[in-house]
């Protein structure tokens, strides 16, 4: 309940505060929001039914990808083109997660197979010219128009990756206290014996990767609309899908806050130390990896599941699976 | 006459060279505890994961209620009404005791609240109740053995497989064991159960089949097996 009390008067702060903020922290806060949505999307198949997805960058590039498309072809509003990219996420996602889980994937060999899927669409898209090639796409100057997911300042932009963090957690929330969720973290926990229990291992990971990768795509649709600028590398490479576990993983795997908490804390370290440290690249990076090394060792049921006594709620996984 | 809850028809399963089950055949009518007993490596456990769709018989047939199992994946023959317990028992550690048992609950629902209620009742029954919200990990030796029948038991079984659920428990908690397994067995549900415990299976079981080298040696009244020149070879005269 304190949990809840807390989560509400934060959730009054990120309501109120940021129109009276200076617009370098308005971004970083923007960030904060993207990858927390990022790390809750990607929570409720990694963290929850514990299939570590090492790929979902394939699922936010077709998200930015089918909607800013959908814009500068045919004219299509990306509040319909991020749905559709959402869709379009979530089946790539069920054939992927079909094929992998169908032939018994586990642990690290899932990991790799959506490594491989996501690096797979990166390449395609690097030699597609119809998309853009290396290039990428350039969503072109335009007058604000809300219709069109395009805003004149960025409060308003923070404002809908606000609204997108909120849904996710609620979503996580949802999918937490409804037999999916149970199911799935008993598939995550011990996956033959949750069969034995009834589970349709199968069916419920499907359901996961479903839910995670149609989110997942919007948050790429986002991106594109916010920065008006996608390339394969930005939107199909290894970091958006490191970026989005990295949160989950330190603010709690399997916890419905955890992936929110893990932005809060990560982006801003991220993007202070960048800037505290410019002109001296990459002490930057290697802070934040000493961080991460910190926080894996010490807190390694992640901020939230750390906070949580023992025998009491939902427990999460011990360190970072993939031993 | 009475019903044939599980017919197993000269079922064979081969790992490569391997013959881990040759030809058995069993039956368990609505109501029975039979016992399933044997040396170490014997195939009892393959025949438990035979039966609960873990494995897939190189030959032969299972029914259950009349229908073939075969090829059915294990939550699919869970939701028909056969539930087992796993030799080495497998809690959902990071999970508590309550959330463990609610996972089997859900068998028979989609509801959190049923599944929750049916859980805590299930609980009690097998002297949980006190230790529902401990994690799993935490729980002893003897209580993760009661863990493991109460997930069964939420499921609803009609029938249930026990692997082993005594085994490294101390005299008084086999003794606790045995009294849960006759308070399952008044509830309804028929069992079908594997233990090297031979005290237990013998007051516990009405007929005992004994495997020997994946076949099947005798069966029979616990007395008649006990007596019986095969197994007291193979089996008893192993131990001594």
């Amino acid at each position: 309940m304190t949990a809840e009390v807390f989560a509400g008067l934060a959730l009054g702060l990120l309501v109120v505060a940021p129109p009276f903020l200076p617009p370098y922290f308005l971004e970083i806060l923007i960030s904060v929001m993207l990858f927390g949505y990022l790390g809750a999307a990607w929570n409720i198949l990694g963290g929850y039914a514990g299939q570590f997805s090492f790929g979902h960058a394939a699922y936010f590039g077709i998200g930015a990808y089918t909607s800013t498309l959908l814009f500068l072809r045919l004219g299509v509003s990306p509040w319909l083109g991020m749905l559709a990219g959402g869709v379009l996420a979530a089946a790539f996602g069920l054939a992927a997660g079909y094929l992998s889980f169908r032939y018994g994937l586990r642990g690290p060999y899932f990991s790799l197979v959506t490594l491989a899927f996501a690096e797979m669409l990166r390449v395609i898209a690097v030699n597609t010219k119809a998309v853009g090639s290396s290039l990428g796409l350039v969503i072109p100057n335009r007058e604000p128009a809300p219709v069109n997911f395009v805003f004149a300042g960025k409060l308003s932009y923070y404002y809908v990756i606000l609204a997108m963090a909120v849904g996710a957690v609620w979503i996580t929330r949802r999918v937490a206290r409804s037999k999916l969720g149970y199911s799935l973290l008993a598939i995550r926990e011990n996956e033959d014996a949750a069969e034995a229990s009834g589970v349709d291992a199968l069916g419920m990971k499907l359901r996961a990767m479903a839910i995670s990768s149609f989110l997942t795509a919007l948050g790429g649709t986002f991106y594109a609309q916010y920065f008006a600028y996608i390339d394969p590398t930005i939107t199909f490479g290894p970091s958006v899908s490191i970026q989005g576990l990295l949160q989950a993983i330190v603010g709690g795997a399997g916890t419905v806050l955890g992936p929110v908490v893990g932005a809060f804390v990560l982006t801003p370290m991220s993007e202070l130390s960048r800037a505290a440290l410019r002109g001296r690249a990459g002490v930057d990076v290697m802070l934040y990896g000493i961080v991460l090394i910190l926080v894996i060792s010490f807190l390694p049921r992640g901020i939230v599941g750390s906070l949580r006594r023992p025998g009491k709620g939902r427990g999460n996984p011990p360190g970072v699976p993939l031993q | 006459m009475r019903m044939n809850l599980l017919e197993v028809d000269a079922v064979t399963k081969r790992f490569g060279g391997l013959t881990a089950v040759s030809r058995f055949s069993l039956t368990v009518d609505a109501g029975d505890i039979v016992g399933l007993i044997g040396p170490n490596g014997a195939g009892k456990t393959t025949v438990f994961h035979l039966l609960s769709g873990f494995y897939a018989p190189s030959e032969g047939a299972i029914r259950f209620k009349g229908a073939s199992v075969v090829g059915a994946k294990p939550h699919a023959i869970c939701r028909r009404g056969l539930a087992r317990t796993f030799q080495i028992v497998q809690p959902f550690v990071n999970l508590s005791a309550l959330e463990n048992v609610m996972v089997g609950a859900f068998n028979r629902t989609g509801d959190v609240k049923a599944a929750r209620q049916c859980a805590l009742e299930v609980l009690d029954f097998v002297g949980l109740g006190a230790r529902r919200d401990v994690l799993a990990r935490e729980l002893t030796l003897s209580d993760r053995k009661r863990l493991e029948m109460a997930r069964g038991l939420a499921t609803r079984p009609e029938l249930l497989l026990l692997d082993e659920v005594m085994s490294g428990l101390n005299p008084t908690e086999i003794e606790e064991i045995i009294g849960l397994i006759r308070r399952i067995h008044a509830q309804g549900v028929s069992l079908l159960i594997i233990e090297h415990v031979m005290r237990a299976i013998m007051a516990l079981s009405q007929r005992i089949v004994v495997l020997h080298h994946g076949e099947k040696i005798a069966e029979g009244r616990p007395a008649d097996v006990a007596r019986d020149p095969t197994v007291v070879e193979a089996y008893l005269g192993e131990e001594a």
